[in-house]
């Protein structure tokens, strides 16, 4: 009798503790990815599913986490906040995922927040570091990525040591969000740092897409650096109005300005413009990246490399190692104990090492300043990765 | 089956519906509504309460669009209104629900009257790109009210809870939402058969003719704002209890093209029609997914470039053809079904 209450005792203990949380089989785990797969910033999502895609293969290639592959689940939001949340619900609900790597935009991830916080799910965003993500620090959300702030202030710092005339007028237009203001905080740090003059500021309203007024006040006041606000064709419309003003202009731009698709749009402005950003747009690592690519993903695919690839490959690489630490016995509160533990991740080069030892469990925060070169439809690096 | 209507008395002439086998059907639905949560999981729970805030949404839009004609793009607006209403009575102010959640519905109707008057004067499409104006306005003043609206950064909805029960997730989130919808709709077949209602209608129909009748227009117009205002308020603070935040990119204009989209494809000016474009269009991309999903794999290149791209296509798809061939929405489906089985086998 006492053996078998010992032995009814010893289930009721032991079993909570090797009840693994969902999306984990002996075999497999399930990732999570919530992104912009339709409508008109879908090579976004597109770009960052392959980073994701080519992450798990890797991995799964030399024999998966523990022994265990990793299989990515994407759900598309089209970049509507309340779509993100069902995607989500989905995803825990339905697919029962263990950890998530892609959560879309700032609003969306926000939207994902409750969620997020509530199942205790281990993620890492890659896609949209904007301070409201980690301000407060939700326990178990990671954010991969500087904030526009530095990426302005970067830029603005190089133009103005390198760049620009001693007489330069910087002039800065902006949308009318926690985007547009985060953008606004890195140019108003360079302003004050180098005592710039500044004579304009303005906000838009998002999904403008005339700026002929906005520009022609730049022109009225003289402006010379621009901090563009503007991103995908809002940017190249603003460059686009400049140009036809000719306005001889050394433009600062956001880093969804890196990628191939925005350049083409910016591109016949015959601007040569800058953009900062927290992982590398052209260079070794990334040739290195493009060749590891071709092993795992089609031909489409590998036309959706941008940006947003290599962010969402280090995110996924960061998740994976903090699940490889926690070896057999995986658990979400394990990861989550792990990622909050990981030091010096290397990435190959495609960003600084990552590093979530802090308080707001915030990585990837130097920033490269880059530069587009019309004639060779390329980026040039002009400096490394630099905190700021 | 019944094939005629005969009424004998007044009485039978306002009553919801004098049929017997209707109401053992609406018994039906109601009981299989409140089982729901015990039949399915969290998701299709969540699903169903997405689709029951937009069958609000619909219901109210129907009041004035449907069965006033006066055209409104403002719906997102209004929605914005009172799911910010909502969270900062119960997030900052940390009112009870049961009290933020009308404070939700009389601020859009306050809202509505500012909108309601200048458009007395306008129609069709004019009233049209007056509301939409509105619903720009309202996404500038929640952005730069960053005292009140916390800005662009949005506020987390929390606190929500009635009788002892958090309504911001699960069956007690679902029930609220059942018994919100359930009211809403009542309240809008009620209000159809009052005084209230065949002003409206008469005012769509004809609203000079309607003046000459003795219809107060600028009253009527304005109370059908006010009311429809007040129902898509409550839907907007559903929404806002749903997603536990709000932010001025939650409510983009594809709300109210989405919201126009469901009465029309519904059936304009019934409220059973509004009710099911509203469930027809919140399940579509649903049905979509899954049914891509069993022909395509989920891993496979082919869905990763194309098959999120050709669900929206074919979403857009359905409801062009759908409208093509079914100009009476799916309402008008529905009494086509049913005067065919009544006249079974003779029918034609």
């Amino acid at each position: 009798m006492k053996t078998i209450a010992s032995a009814v005792l010893g289930m009721l203990v032991a079993g909570p503790a090797l009840a693994a949380d969902p999306g984990v089989t002996d075999t497999t785990i399930k990732i999570g990815d919530v992104n912009i797969m339709t409508g008109p910033a879908a090579f976004v999502g597109r770009g960052f599913s392959v980073g994701s895609k080519v992450a798990a293969e890797e991995v799964n290639a030399a024999g998966g986490v523990n022994g265990r592959k990793i299989v990515v689940i994407t759900e598309d939001d089209g970049y509507v906040p309340a779509r993100s949340f069902q995607a989500l619900t989905k995803l825990l609900e339905v697919d029962q995922i263990f950890a998530l790597n892609g959560t879309s935009g700032t609003a969306n991830v926000l939207a994902m927040m409750p969620l997020i916080t509530e199942h205790k799910l281990p993620t890492v965003v890659s896609q949209a570091p904007a301070p409201v993500v980690y301000t407060p620090v939700r326990p178990t959300v990671f954010t991969f990525g500087a904030t526009y702030e530095n990426a302005f202030y970067a830029q603005l710092k190089y133009i103005h040591e390198k760049m620009a005339k001693p007489d330069a007028v910087y002039g800065l237009v902006r949308q009318d969000d926690d985007f547009g203001k985060d953008i606004e905080a890195g140019f108003d740090r360079a302003v004050k740092d180098f005592n710039l003059k500044a004579p304009v500021r303005i906000r838009f309203k998002k999904g403008t897409t005339n700026f002929s007024a906005e520009v022609a006040q730049m022109k009225q006041a003289g402006v010379t650096v621009l901090a563009n606000g503007g991103i995908f064709a809002g940017a190249a419309n603003i460059l686009s109005e400049a140009r036809k003003l000719d306005m001889p202009l050394i433009p600062a731009e956001v880093w969804s300005e890196g990628i191939p698709a925005s350049a083409a749009l910016l591109a016949p402005a015959g601007y040569d413009y800058l953009v900062g950003d927290y992982v590398s747009l052209n260079g070794p690592a990334n040739e290195k990246f493009r060749e590891l690519a071709k092993k795992y993903v089609s031909e489409d695919e590998l036309k959706n490399i941008s940006r947003y690839t290599y962010a969402s490959y280090i995110g996924m690489k960061a998740l994976i190692e903090a699940m490889r630490q926690c070896g057999k016995d995986l658990t979400r509160a394990c990861t989550v104990e792990k990622l909050r533990g990981l030091k010096g991740l290397d990435t190959g080069g495609l960003s600084a090492p990552v590093d979530f030892t802090n308080d707001k469990q915030l990585s990837g925060t130097a920033v490269g300043v880059y530069q587009y070169d019309i004639k060779s439809a390329t980026f040039k690096p002009l400096t490394g990765f630099v905190q700021y | 089956m019944r094939t005629g209507h005969l009424k004998t008395s007044p009485g039978q002439l306002v009553a919801l519906s004098d049929s017997p086998a209707v109401w053992a059907w609406v018994g039906a639905l109601a009981v299989g509504l409140i089982l729901l949560p015990y039949l399915v999981g969290n998701y299709m729970l969540t699903l169903v309460v997405s689709a029951m805030a937009a069958v609000i949404g619909a219901v109210a839009l129907n009041m004035l669009t449907g069965q006033t004609g006066l055209i409104s793009l403002g719906q997102s607006g209004f929605l914005a209104v009172g799911a910010y209403a909502n969270a900062i009575l119960l997030s900052d102010y940390g009112l009870p629900v049961w009290l933020t959640l009308p404070a939700a519905g009389l601020t859009a109707t306050g809202i509505s009257l500012i909108v309601g008057v200048p458009s007395l004067r306008l129609k069709g499409l004019y009233l049209a790109i007056t509301t939409l104006a509105f619903s720009f306005i309202i996404s500038h003043i929640i952005l730069y009210s960053e005292g009140l609206t916390h800005g662009p950064n949005g506020i987390f909805v929390k606190g929500a809870r009635l009788f002892g029960y958090d309504v911001q997730r699960g069956w007690p989130l679902y029930y609220l939402a059942l018994a919100l919808t359930a009211g809403t709709i009542l309240a809008a077949l009620n209000l159809t058969r009052t005084r209230i209602g065949r002003a409206w209608i008469a005012i769509r129909d004809h609203d000079i003719a309607a003046r000459a009748m003795g219809i107060d227009l600028v009253r009527y117009k304005l109370l059908a704002f006010a009311v429809s205002s007040f129902f898509v308020g409550i839907a907007g603070a559903l929404m806002s209890l749903q997603l536990r935040f709000v932010n001025v990119d939650v409510f983009g204009l594809i709300l109210s093209i989405e919201a126009l989209a469901m009465i029309i494809l519904g059936g304009m000016g019934s409220v059973a029609g509004a009710v099911l474009g509203a469930i027809f269009l919140s399940f579509l991309p649903e049905v979509l997914r899954i049914g891509f999903s069993l022909v395509t794999d989920p891993n496979s290149t082919f869905y990763t470039n194309y098959v999120y791209e050709i669900r929206g296509i074919a979403y857009g798809l359905v409801i062009v053809v759908f409208l093509r061939f079914k100009p009476d929405g799916l309402v008008g489906m529905w009494r086509d079904a049913k005067k065919y089985w009544s006249n079974w086998p003779l029918a034609y």
